[in-house]
This record gives C-alpha cells, structure tokens and sequence, in this order.
C-alpha cells in the first residue's frame, strides 16, 4: 500500500534523521537484517532514507535497502533469505497488511522462516483519512489472530527503547523461527502520524 | 508437450540447482518426476514462486548484493549459484509484480521458467489472460532476458541458455493445457520441506563454495 509521497530523496538522506526514524533504522541493523525491502510510506520516508544513508546509497536504494512494490512481494522476496542462511527485514505501513497476509501465513509462517517487519501504524490518533481506520485499528488483532507475534512502540518511550525493541524483535524472530512484527506509533513523536 | 514432459526435462536439469516451484498440480507433478530436497515446493502461497526465487537468488549472492539502480550487471567474476522458480500463467497473474521487480533489482543468477496453459490447471481450468496477453513481451518489457520454448527439444536447449546469461532469465514455455492423471497430492509438511531444502542449499554451497551455508540464527 503505497503513500502518495515516494522514497525519501538523495539530499534528505544525507541529512541526520530524526531520532526515532533514525532509531528505528539503527535497530533494523541492529537486529542483523543482510536485506531490508521496503514499500514507500510518507511516515516511514525518515527510516527509509536513514538506512540508505546508513548502507552509503542515494535516491531511495543502497546495496542492501531496496524498494519492493507490495507487501506480499516483500514477504516473498526477504521471507526467503533464511533459506539461504541469510536475515531479512521488510518496511512498510500498517495498512499494508491487508495484501500480505495470505503471504505472511501461507509462506513465510507456514514454513517457520523468521523475518523482521517494521510497520508504521495508520488510523489512529493524528489521522487524517477516514477511511484508513477501518483496516488498521484491527492489525494488531489480525496478526495476532494469526499467531504472528507482535511488539507496538509509541511515544512514551524513548528513542534508545525504539531503537531496543526493534533489534530485539529481529534475534526474536530468529529465535522463534518466525516473522515477527514492530508496529511504530510515530504520533506525538518527531515524526509523521499519518 | 504436457506440464509433466517439461518437468521432466527440467528436472533432469536442475539436480544440482534450487528449484521453487508454483503450487498445486505444478508441484505434485515435479514431485512425481523426482521429489529431491533441492526443490521448495509452495503448497499455497499462489503468486509468490517468483518473489521466493527472487529472494534466494539474492541471498545467494553474497558477493554482490542487489545492485542500486544503475549499477552494472555483471563483475566479470564467476556468478553464484543460479535460482529457479517454476512458474504458471495462472499464478504469475497472480503476481506480476514480480516482473518489474526482477528488472529493477536485476538479480544475476535468477532464471524463471513459464509454463503457460493458458488456464488455471489446478481450478478447473478456468482461462487465464494468457491467450491474449503475452506474458514473455510483459517480462521483456520489464528488463528480463527473454527465451521461448515449444517443444520438449527446444525446452532442453533454452533452459541451458539461460542458466549460461547475466541478469535474470525468463523463458516462456507453451504447455498443452491439463494436469497428468494419478498424481496424488503433496501432503508434507512445509517445515519439513523448507529444512531440507535449507540443509540441501546449505551443503551445495559449502561443496561449491559459491555461498556461505550456515543458517541465520
């Protein structure tokens, strides 16, 4: 599900993100991610940018951080790294869900492959769209329902938690053998709610 | 040709190679011909052959990561190991995408081979767009490497011309529509079948030394 801004652009990635976009990208590396997929969303552009700038690309694409076009795509592409002894990471938005999950039950946990997704969240305090809400507010209960484990971090935590949470739920998805999911609540903090 | 006759040419080809291959009869049939631990069958996951495949090819090439847009194709160097998705008409439908993402990320070790009834074999044989829409010009369009192949002959030979390319290969396949009769179902767990095919890539690559085989954890 796409945002109708794009990748962040060549001269904001060389810019210092900032901090909780830029501890959500620390932590992705964190967590060991060798690939990071990611679908454009303008609330998750200042992570985006932050681990190209981290991996030394431009214009939205590094060696290691690339676009993909949609979510179950993504669940595909970095879902199959563990089957080459690699570790991949996904970004998107919340509403991205409804694509990906047939991909994400029928692949990706069906085949106990662990995987990191980072997903801003949409729908709730600080949105403008009014429909955006009838998916979102029900992510967590859906994955949940699906038996795909799920951390949410908000703005009453800090940075360094962020950046924490996100690292940990990488070595957790490795450990349980499963994709496991970070949802980003940006809203009151310095970056983008909606 | 049937599906079953092409499966068959390309399992004889691709003992060596990981194989992903698309769901329902198309997986039951390569089964059937040989049911080796170098092929990850996808019991579900309709559309997703091309996206899996892509991902392996990538993962296997730990000397060149997916290149920024722009980059050069080719290093000179000798390529990793080569990733091949078995795929329907149907199903690709079903994911597109896939198409443009192969040009985009231009993985150089990714072959995908169409085989293409123009029906929905495994669900009634219902029509694709296939008959109208050519799906070989779509991957051309995209930035794939495109080879075609009618028969079992022609098949044989274009599948050894696309493992020898640079970039990713798509070679379209004309199949008679229709499933082999008497093939029973794949009913093996998909855990089962991920770690055999993980240990497999594993082991090929520590025989090749073209990837490094430990899994992440």
């Amino acid at each position: 599900m796409t945002s109708p801004s794009g990748p962040a652009a060549g001269p904001a990635e060389r810019q210092e993100p900032p901090p909780y976009a830029g501890a959500v990208a620390r932590g992705v590396w964190d967590a060991g991610a060798d690939l990071v997929g990611y679908v454009p969303s303008a609330s998750v552009a200042p992570v985006i940018g932050a681990l190209v700038a981290a991996d030394g690309g431009a214009d939205g694409a590094s060696a290691r951080v690339f676009p993909l076009s949609r979510e179950e795509e993504a669940m595909g592409v970095l879902g199959a790294l563990p089957l080459t002894g690699r570790f991949g990471a996904v970004v998107m938005q919340d509403n991205g869900f409804g694509n990906a999950l047939t991909a994400l039950t029928t692949f990706n946990a069906a085949y106990h492959l662990p995987l990191l997704v980072v997903a801003n969240t949409r729908g709730g305090l600080g949105e403008y769209n009014s429909m955006i809400h009838t998916l979102c507010q029900h992510v967590p209960g859906l994955l949940e329902r699906t038996g795909t484990r799920v951390f949410e971090l908000d703005r009453r935590s800090s940075p360094d938690d962020w950046r924490a949470v996100v690292g940990e739920a990488g070595a957790h998805a490795r450990m349980t053998f499963r994709p496991v999911v970070v949802l980003t609540h940006f809203w009151s903090t310095d970056g983008k709610g909606a | 040709m049937k599906r079953i006759e092409a499966l068959e040419i390309l399992a004889a080809a691709t003992a060596a190679l990981p194989v992903v291959v698309t769901c329902a009869a198309t997986s039951r049939e390569l089964a059937a011909v040989a049911d080796r631990p170098n092929h990850l069958y996808l019991l579900d996951a309709m559309g997703l052959a091309g996206s899996v495949a892509t991902g392996v090819a990538l993962g296997l090439d730990r000397a060149r990561p997916p290149a920024a847009p722009g980059a050069p194709a080719s290093s000179g160097a000798p390529g990793p190991l080569k990733a091949v998705a078995i795929e329907g008409d149907g199903s690709l439908l079903m994911n597109p995408n896939v198409l443009p993402t192969g040009g985009f990320l231009a993985p150089r070790n990714l072959v995908m081979v169409l085989l293409d009834n123009g029906v929905y074999a495994s669900t009634a044989g219902l029509p694709t767009y296939a008959s109208r829409v050519d799906l070989g010009a779509l991957a051309g369009a995209s930035g794939w490497n495109v080879l075609r192949a009618a028969g079992p002959g022609e098949l044989g030979e274009a599948f050894g011309r696309a493992l020898e390319l640079d970039g990713p290969a798509f070679l379209h396949v004309r199949i008679e529509p229709g499933n082999a009769p008497g093939v029973p179902r794949l009913l093996e767990d998909p855990v089962v079948i991920a770690r055999r095919f993980r240990d497999w890539l594993a082991a090929r690559a520590a025989t090749s030394g073209e990837t490094a085989g430990q899994v992440a954890s």
